[in-house]
């Protein structure tokens, strides 16, 4: 289980998270959602150990979070590739830089789930289509095994309908394998229908923490309705009669 | 007087990218042209613009991006002062202040550059000096991409209130038709440099065509996708 406790983070005289706690257990995916600048970033830093916490920890299994090794999916598919490099080879990187064995096995189950022909693996990012190389990123995300899941906005790149196609791959591969999923949104329509919890967060506190569904029903704060009234007249999400 | 471009069409290395296509608009209507990435619909957008402009059509543009707009190099005062100039305008302090405030960028400094504002800022400063005068048509590509969710909703909210009682006619271009389905009274997709479809939205919605459209209102709600 991951534990975000009382965490806080400081740049210059600035907080850019102030005493934020989150739970996300094995197997689940919490959804963070809130406006530019609310902090959603620096959480992802500080649970990859980027970001020092000036106070409280973050811990998977009560061991420091970074012994588990998590991975991270970036937002923009293309710029998160070395471009001079196979698309292979930086796929292979985690199990290179962990000095773990290679599993030709492993790596077709991988493919298989996430619709990747294999021979798109010597191609270059730029040869490739944005929805690919995304699923190319989730592949290197996944490749070691990592038992948590950074998502920092992986799918504000792709069009709707690629969208729609890679959050119910994600979803998929984590029934699989049973990766914990903390995903960092703007799209509450994603975060309503894949997420189990959702955590918002304004200024970089946590203004909300609960179960999805209840959030999308009935958001506790008035900034949680501006949010969720705001996903309905964008169309991110259908008002459910 | 209805808007109409006819033989619209682009190619880019020799390949086509647009085949010939006819797009009209009625006064007053609010169209959306949906598709997935690489469909054309950008590339439309542009042909689109181009050959109004070049009849004499007033067209206002909200490219995709706000770096497509601003001059990195030019104050965002200078900004305001060329679109005031292009369209004929005098200066005018109180049109620009009720515009600012309806986007809540008052607080926006008009002596930095586009880069001293948030992206968010400068999309919505490009959206004002679109809605300055009033074209015959706006073109917004995208508009709210760059902007967090309860802005753009307000955002879109504003621009349903500024096109209410005025001639001027909208085209939303947008890969999202949760987004075009709120907001235009009909629909126009695109697939591989063709429009394959184009219906009134109810129509669109309850019985799509073709096989683009088909895909488009399947994935159209995150809570009821196909499986």
């Amino acid at each position: 289980m991951l534990r975000v406790e009382k965490v806080s983070v400081r740049r210059g005289a600035a907080t850019t998270l102030q005493d934020v706690s989150l739970t996300l257990a094995a197997g689940r995916t919490l959804a963070v959602v809130g406006e530019s600048g609310a902090g959603k970033s620096t959480l992802i830093n500080a649970i990859l150990g980027l970001a020092q916490c000036a106070a409280g920890h973050v811990t998977w299994n009560d061991a420091p979070v970074t012994h588990c090794r998590p991975a991270l999916v970036m937002q923009e598919p293309r710029a998160a590739f070395n471009p001079r490099q196979t698309l292979r080879r930086s796929v292979m990187e985690p199990v290179v830089a962990q000095r773990a064995p290679t599993n030709p096995d492993g790596l077709r189950m991988l493919c298989d789930g996430l619709e990747i022909e294999l021979d798109l693996l010597d191609r270059r990012p730029s040869e490739v289509s944005i929805g690919q190389a995304q699923r190319m990123g989730i592949l290197r995300a996944l490749i070691a095994a990592p038992p948590l899941m950074l998502f920092d906005e992986p799918l504000s790149a792709l069009d709707a309908v690629t969208q729609k196609h890679t959050a119910r791959l994600i979803a998929q591969m984590q029934e699989r394998i049973g990766f914990a999923a903390l995903i960092v949104t703007h799209d509450l329509g994603y975060a309503a229908a894949f997420a189990d919890d959702i955590a918002v967060l304004r200024a970089g506190r946590i203004e909300e923490f609960g179960p999805a569904q209840a959030f999308v029903t009935a958001p506790q704060t008035d900034y949680g309705r501006k949010l969720r009234d705001a996903a309905f007249a964008l169309g991110a999400l259908e008002r459910v009669a | 007087m209805t808007i109409i471009a006819q033989g619209l069409s682009a190619k880019r290395s020799g390949r086509t990218i647009l085949h010939p296509t006819t797009v009209d608009i009625k006064p007053g209507e609010r169209v959306g042209l949906v598709g997935a990435s690489g469909s054309g619909k950008s590339t439309l957008g542009h042909a689109l613009i181009d050959a109004l402009r070049a009849g004499g059509t007033r067209v206002a543009h909200v490219p995709q991006s706000p770096d497509e707009a601003l001059d990195p190099l030019r104050s965002m005062a200078f900004h305001w002062r060329e679109a005031e100039q292009a369209l004929g305008l005098a200066g005018d302090d109180a049109r620009r202040l009720q515009l600012f405030d309806a986007l809540q960028i008052a607080g926006g400094d008009l002596g930095k550059r586009p880069w001293g504002w948030s992206r968010g800022m400068q999309q919505r400063f490009v959206i004002a000096m679109a809605l300055i005068g009033t074209p015959d048509l706006l073109v917004m590509d995208e508009p709210t991409s760059a902007l967090d969710p309860v802005v753009a909703a307000g955002t879109m909210d504003l621009l349903d209130l500024y096109l209410t009682d005025r001639e001027t006619a909208l085209l939303l271009i947008t890969h999202d038709l949760g987004l075009a389905a709120k907001r235009v009274s009909r629909l126009m997709v695109m697939d591989t440099g063709r429009i394959v479809e184009d219906a009134p939205t109810a129509r669109f919605l309850s019985a799509p065509q073709t096989q683009a459209a088909q895909a488009l209102c399947a994935h159209r709600n995150w809570l009821e996708l196909p499986c």
